[in-house]
């Protein structure tokens, strides 16, 4: 049963679950890149097979990325990289502090890469050597000879950690930000304000703490007119009813304040018609409303709405209208430009409507977004590429040279590109002989 | 006549296809005197491209919608091209060898042809949405190529050592004149690791674009998913090494697959999975 036990624990601990798991999530990540994800039910029904479905249904690849076993997967993943992480880290600590010092004439010649050279006269070798090689220590034996050695790059065996670590800090981050943090859409008409934002998942309404106003916006066209070149919203942030701070964004330039970033993502031309009544009494008055509005008349105790709008009839935009007393209301009539409708509701109040005038009004779409646990994803990023820097482009190398009787040794080691190091210490062992020679 | 980006472009075409035939030549005739042919071709053609690549950046300033050369198909694919002539003639020097040359090259001068030739690539040069500016794009799509460049390169190197390895082939007067065993299969490591770091650092820009866009690093879009699912490809292939009695044909192998990986990344998710969610504001 203890075998047993350890051998889960050594599986866990394996590079071979990694290889297996790293496969699994290829495979894997691949359901979600071939179904459409996040539809709702019933776009799926209608597209697949009933047995393909169900499929669909049971193991959530509606949402792939986000399912239990997917994240079962991951989970998995993270405890072997732990597991194996915790494993090796000892044996590392022990490479680490090993001296490469604590050797002998015995141990130096059974390295596989090394080199004799003969030596003819009587220079000061030693410490020729140690200008050749550079960072060296060294130690005279009993029998007279000299062991010198050269070290470079210990750093690289924490690299593997480094990297491990980062990918296990990027996950943290992002399950950071799914518990601390939301995500919002916002939608602003020039001139209105907002403190909360709606999640586009739940329909639900998040609270920011302040205001955000939107004092304009702008589109601008490429020369053909129909691609846009730059979105442009003014924002300005409202604190404790102080105005905090006014800024221009773009998509590509977010504002951020109090950890809430505001993103340039959309907007929605909304047209605002003006309407112009006129009462028994030849009083004239201008109201100015926006498509599917309601605004009471001034004066009395109606109201008017405008149902349905279209700007373009044979030329001239127009509107449907209505007009109510609260309980009442009159049927809704087309309005178009130019021309006037009689409206009634009871027998004193009767009303002449023109639509006078049509102007465009913007509504700004802006992705809202809390993130604390970005910084820490960015984190695990840089760590993740100078983790890998370290472990492929920092190798440990090591040499030995040994001095005795009338022959130089020298060995060498690296853990990391075994042929650029051969290459290398080819002119190491040239520059050495070079002083034999002298 | 005069000179502009398209006319150096497509010159460029024609001298990596020559290139890529002299290369081919020097393979399997041994004609080493064409060698020197082989090494100058790829150099101008590598000469024309850089000059017709900056002439398109200038261009496009000139016609009022400047930016880099890099923001759509018919683009990558030529720096694509660029990338992978660059680091092939870099080992070419470093190693001395040019028969990695006859399996490197075609893909740089396939790349261009297509780029210049299929009528699903257009060339013209067309203005960026407002999403798509941004310095963070830059830096994401010239990583991103440098990687792919080099897993193109280890894909070729990867066939080479699993011919070299094979027994029937031992004798074989073509596979003689490749470099030996040892040498392949360092090479095929050394660029798969070198393609790895910059395809991380491809998807570390893209992740941070996005999030300066929209808000979000990662949103397992099919492009962005893909890209991750060839990362882990690479990745295994790195680990593999540390399993027993896993040695250098597994990872020949696991280049070649990669690289399948990296092409449908790169052309699959556009003209097969495209409709389910593209990027850019509406
Ligand atoms: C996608 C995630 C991963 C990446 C990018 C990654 C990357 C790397 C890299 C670049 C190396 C160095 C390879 C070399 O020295 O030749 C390495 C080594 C290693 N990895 Fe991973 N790794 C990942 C996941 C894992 C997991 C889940 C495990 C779990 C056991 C693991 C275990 C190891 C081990 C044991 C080594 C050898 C360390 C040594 O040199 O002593 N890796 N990894």
């Amino acid at each position: 049963m203890k075998k047993n036990k350890d051998s889960v624990i050594d599986y866990l601990c394996s590079v071979k679950l990694a290889i297996f798991l790293l496969i699994v999530l290829s495979v894997t990540s691949v359901f979600g890149t071939l179904i459409p994800q996040g539809e709702p039910l019933n776009f799926y029904q209608e597209r697949f097979n009933p047995t393909f479905f169900n499929l669909i249904k049971l193991f959530r690849l509606y949402d792939a990325y986000n399912s239990w076993w997917f994240l079962t997967i991951l989970n998995l993943f993270s405890v072997n990289l732990i597991c194996c992480t915790l494993k090796r880290l000892p044996l590392t600590i022990k490479l680490l502090k090993k001296n490469i010092l604590d050797t002998d004439a015995e141990k130096i010649s059974r390295i596989s890469m090394k080199k004799t050279i003969d030596i003819t006269n009587n220079n000061d070798y030693s410490s020729k050597i140690k200008g050749i090689l550079g960072n060296t220590k060294s130690k005279k034996l009993d029998d007279g000879s000299e062991i010198i050695t050269s070290e470079r790059g210990k750093i690289n065996y924490l690299g593997v950690y480094i990297l491990h670590s980062s990918i296990l800090i990027i996950f943290l981050g992002g399950i950071l930000g799914a518990i601390l943090g939301f995500k919002g859409n916002l939608m602003l008409l020039e001139g209105e304000k907002s403190s909360r934002i709606i999640n586009p998942r739940t329909s639900e309404e998040i609270p920011l703490g302040f205001e955000v106003r939107c004092d304009k916006f702008a589109v601008e066209f490429y020369d053909d007119g129909r691609m846009p070149k730059e979105f442009r919203s003014d924002l300005a942030i409202i604190d404790n009813n102080l105005e905090v701070l006014k800024t221009q964004i773009i998509v590509n330039k977010p504002l951020t304040y109090k950890g809430i970033t505001f993103y340039q993502a959309s907007y929605q031309s909304v047209p605002e018609i003006s309407i112009e009544i006129e009462k028994k009494n030849n009083k004239k008055e201008t109201l100015k409303l926006s498509a599917f509005d309601t605004i009471n008349i001034p004066e009395t105790s109606l109201s008017l709405g405008i149902l349905q709008f279209l700007p373009d009839v044979h030329g001239v935009p127009a509107a449907r209208i209505w007009i109510s007393d609260g309980k009442n209301f009159t049927d809704a009539q087309w309005v178009i430009k130019g021309k006037s409708k009689v409206f009634g509701i009871g027998t004193e109040q009767e009303f002449k409507i023109y639509l006078s005038e049509v102007t465009e009004k913007f509504m700004t779409g802006l992705q809202v977004k809390k993130d604390p646990g970005v910084w820490i994803v960015w984190l695990g990023c840089a760590g993740l590429i100078f983790g890998f820097i370290v472990v492929f482009w920092i190798p440990h190398r090591r040499l030995w040279v040994l001095i005795k009787d009338n022959k130089i040794l020298i060995a060498g080691q690296t853990n990391k590109n075994q042929f650029q190091f051969e290459r290398d210490f080819d002119m190491i062992c040239k520059k050495i002989e070079e002083t034999a020679k002298v | 006549m005069d000179i502009n980006s398209s006319l150096l472009l497509s010159l460029t075409t024609f001298v990596y296809l020559g290139a890529a035939f002299f290369y081919l030549l020097v393979w399997v005739f041994r004609l080493e005197k064409l060698g020197i042919a082989a090494t100058l071709t790829a150099t101008l053609g590598l000469f024309l491209q850089t000059t017709g690549i900056i002439l398109r950046w200038i261009e496009s300033y000139k016609i009022g919608i400047g930016h880099a050369p890099l923001s759509n198909l018919y683009e990558s694919l030529v720096f694509f091209s660029w990338i992978t002539i660059l680091v092939y003639l870099f080992i070419e020097y470093r190693l001395k060898n040019r028969v990695i040359g006859a399996f490197s090259t075609p893909f740089a001068s396939l790349a261009m042809a297509y780029a210049s030739f299929s009528p699903n690539v257009e060339d013209t040069i067309k203005p960026l949405i407002p999403a798509l500016k941004s310095n963070w794009l830059i830096a994401h799509v010239v990583t991103c190529f440098i990687g792919y460049a080099s897993f193109a390169v280890a894909c070729g190197v990867g066939i080479m050592y699993l011919l070299k390895k094979n027994e029937s082939f031992k004798s074989s007067y073509l596979i003689n004149s490749f470099p030996e065993i040892k040498a392949l299969e360092d090479l095929n490591y050394q660029t798969i690791i070198f393609g790895f770091l910059w395809l991380s650092i491809g998807i570390i820009t893209g992740a941070i674009w996005a999030n300066e866009a929209w808000g979000t690093y990662w949103s397992w879009d099919p492009k962005e998913t893909w890209s991750l699912i060839t990362w882990f490809i690479y990745a295994t292939a790195l680990h593999v090494r540390f399993a027993k009695g896993w040695g250098g044909s597994k990872i020949a192998y696991f280049s070649i697959i990669g690289f399948f990986s990296v092409l449908f990344t790169y052309f699959g998710v556009n003209f097969l999975l495209s409709g389910l969610h593209s990027y850019g504001a509406k």
